[in-house]
């Protein structure tokens, strides 16, 4: 791995046998973290963006399999894992979670555990992984705490999760995750559930603990406002897949897969007139037993080539740091202009 | 008391379809183990609201705001401690709904209805497509079955669905088609008045666009009125002629579509809309964010004077000693705050 890569994947697959056949969920995804940047990665669901992420985790399903394809990570402390490799209880994917990679959900009161105080969780962490007497422990923990801005932090350390607001509880989750002071921080939609008061705070947050710890954060949602906001390169998937990695700025204004042109057009803008009809994408997610042939896009896609976009897989074509999995890309490599203006 | 005189009752101007004046509704708090009555949730605290024949209405705010709460107070789901909820009815005829009985109201549910944001909860997993948007229709005394699912397979059309699809059930439809059943019962009686409560919220960002669509097509086919509650701006700036914004139980300002997203005139309303990330890197990055600090407070022990006041950045003395009421403002536009003239706040269009 390029020494300023974090986390490298490199096709990677997840899929589960089911009675009714076989659902590929990751179906060959290849992306990287560099160190102490943002990657968000939008899809709408079912895309398979969280199984992704769970992947780095080792924490998939156990009825989930996964044939090929290789995670590799290479956090602060200089030595390499191959997570795809690891066991989901093995003694190391045990230190690399919580240590080297917190993970954030979007439910914090199914994430944290509701029969203890959020100071005990915190502790817990600590004491694990940073051998942390129990004093030192609730001091780091009432620290964190007042990272996260937590008011009254020394109060707070004894409350329990369902004593907390939404913003609240997912403050005490962020503080749970950095405890460690973890190379990685994994979101996953952790805004979905919050007014979008609370999730500016959040977000405020996140960038400022990013550039403070000098953590990257893998950050999942399917809010193109919010990757917008917080993102340094997104990359958006569509049943399985990468269909186009990019930086912000080339997603947003110059998209180069017609699936991220259709869904920037299709979201409703404040201050922008879209007409009386928002443009849609037509058809919906096709069921994952019967993924098209070819793209998967190509039954939906106005772009659509007969002969080509059904039958073969598009390869992924470069434009400079711009990745597009489309089999016409180049016919969008002139676009300079917002896809929605 | 109302900030808007009401008028006479049973009156309403002609345009208008839905009326709300001086709405409340409390939610005792008890404690102690006998059960006490020691206060009271002000979920709803004085909301007045005209709702135009054939207009959209959009309802923003945060959550506990209570947008929710009106438009179920609005159908008479929950029972209100104050206020009167006037209804043009099919025939004409103005009623006040707050005072009905159960029974007077039951022919007035046909005419209004609601659509619901999880739909995944709001359909019975055991009932067929049949039987879920056929149920208001047997309620109202139709019981001829072949009229019936006649009916049905013409409204699944209406949505977009296929009249097939009759005797499948609920888990054989994704979110966006299951959210398209509920509107179809929702339609089943001909309704006037629908209020979506979140309709869109759950979809995913392609079908929710479809949906939306769906909903202004229905609109115009059919002559509906929308309360359409919402958390997402942008979704509310593209469906809706009016929007209201709430704040603990409060309407703060109501203002045509346009007019609240260039100029608003409640510091609350431009801090709900500079919250918002716009999908707009570049925009992002030069706009100037102050993030709202805090939360919305607890209605149980609501803050004194303008509720509002701890969390605006505008706050004067004035504000935590005194209740500012909905005033009309120029342009015809309703604001609830003692400085809306003086202050000079920036919109989210330019």
């Amino acid at each position: 791995m390029p020494p300023e890569r974090l986390l490298e994947l490199d096709n990677v697959h997840v899929h589960f046998p089911l009675r009714e056949g076989l659902v590929k969920a990751v179906n060959g995804v290849s992306y990287h973290v560099n160190k102490g940047e943002v990657l968000g990665i939008v899809g709408e669901s079912g895309s398979g963006k969280s199984i992704t992420a769970r992947a780095i985790m080792r924490l998939l399903p156990k009825r989930a399999v996964a044939p090929e394809g290789s995670i590799r990570f290479r956090p602060r402390s200089g030595e390499q894992y191959e997570l795809s490799a690891l066991d989901r209880n093995s003694r190391a994917i045990r230190q690399v979670r919580g240590q080297h990679i917190g993970m954030i959900f979007q439910e914090p009161m199914t994430a944290l555990s509701p029969v203890h105080t959020i100071g005990t969780q915190i502790m817990r962490t600590v004491q694990l992984h940073k051998g942390l007497s129990r004093a030192a422990a609730r001091e780091r923990a009432i620290d964190l705490l007042a990272k996260v801005q937590m008011p009254r932090p020394a109060q707070m350390v004894d409350a329990f999760p369902h004593q907390l607001s939404g913003g609240m509880r997912q403050r005490a989750m962020i503080a749970l995750a950095i405890s460690c002071d973890p190379s990685l921080l994994i979101a996953d939609e952790p805004t979905t559930a919050l007014d979008v008061t609370t999730e500016a705070q959040i977000l405020e947050l996140l960038k400022q603990l990013q550039s403070e710890l000098g953590m990257a954060i893998i950050f999942i949602t399917h809010n193109f406002g919010v990757v917008a906001d917080i993102a340094d390169r997104v990359s958006v998937m569509y049943l399985g897949r990468m269909v186009e990695t990019a930086t912000v700025d080339d997603i947003f204004y110059a998209p180069k897969h017609p699936y991220t042109q259709a869904l920037l057009r299709s979201i409703p803008r404040l201050g922008v007139d879209q007409g009386r009809r928002l443009p849609t994408i037509p058809g919906m997610v096709p069921d994952p037993f019967s993924v098209p042939s070819g793209c998967a896009f190509n039954p939906r896609c106005a772009h659509m080539v007969p002969g080509l976009c059904d039958v073969t897989v598009p390869p992924e074509k470069m434009f400079g740091l711009q990745m597009s999995r489309c089999h016409i890309a180049e016919q969008f490599a002139a676009v300079q202009e917002p896809a929605h203006v | 008391m109302s900030d808007i005189p009401a008028t006479s009752a049973a009156t309403l101007p002609d345009d208008v379809l839905v009326s709300v004046r001086g709405l409340k509704k409390y939610f005792p708090i008890h404690a102690g183990w006998l059960k006490r009555h020691v206060g009271n949730v002000k979920a709803i605290d004085d909301v007045s609201l005209d709702i135009r024949t054939g207009e959209t209405l959009g309802l923003v705010g945060e959550s506990g705001s209570g947008k929710s709460t009106v438009a179920r107070l609005m159908l008479r789901a929950y029972e209100l401690s104050e206020g009167q909820i006037l209804f043009r009815r099919a025939s004409g005829k103005v009623v006040d709904i707050s005072a009905l009985s159960d029974r007077e109201m039951r022919p007035l549910r046909a005419e209004m209805q609601m659509i619901f944001q999880d739909p995944y909860s709001s359909l019975n997993p055991r009932m067929t497509l049949l039987e879920l948007v056929g149920e208001p229709m047997v309620i109202h005394g139709n019981s001829n079955r072949g009229e019936i699912s006649d009916r049905v397979a013409e409204l699944l059309k209406v949505v977009g669905l296929r009249p097939e699809f009759l005797n499948r059930y609920p888990h054989a439809f994704s979110g966006g088609q299951r959210q398209r059943i509920g509107i179809a019962r929702a339609l089943a009686l001909n309704p006037s008045f629908i209020a979506a409560d979140e309709a869109v919220s759950a979809l995913d960002v392609s079908v929710a666009a479809q949906n939306i669509n769906l909903l202004q097509d229905l609109q115009e086919q059919f002559g509906l009125t929308y309360l359409f509650i919402t958390h997402d701006l942008g979704m509310v700036e593209h469906i809706a002629d009016r929007v209201g914004v709430m704040y603990l139980g409060r309407m703060m300002e109501v203002a045509p579509t346009e007019q609240l997203f260039s100029n608003p005139l409640h510091p609350y309303t431009e801090a709900l809309m500079a919250a918002v990330p716009q999908p707009d890197p570049r925009g992002n990055r030069t706009r100037k964010r102050v993030p709202l600090k805090g939360e919305i407070a607890n209605a149980a022990n609501p803050p004194s004077g303008c509720s509002f006041h701890p969390r605006c950045p505008y706050a004067q003395p004035r504000c935590s000693a005194e209740v500012p009421a909905l005033r009309e403002v120029a342009g015809g536009r309703q604001v609830r705050c003692h400085f809306a003239e003086e202050l000079s706040l920036v919109g989210a269009v330019a």
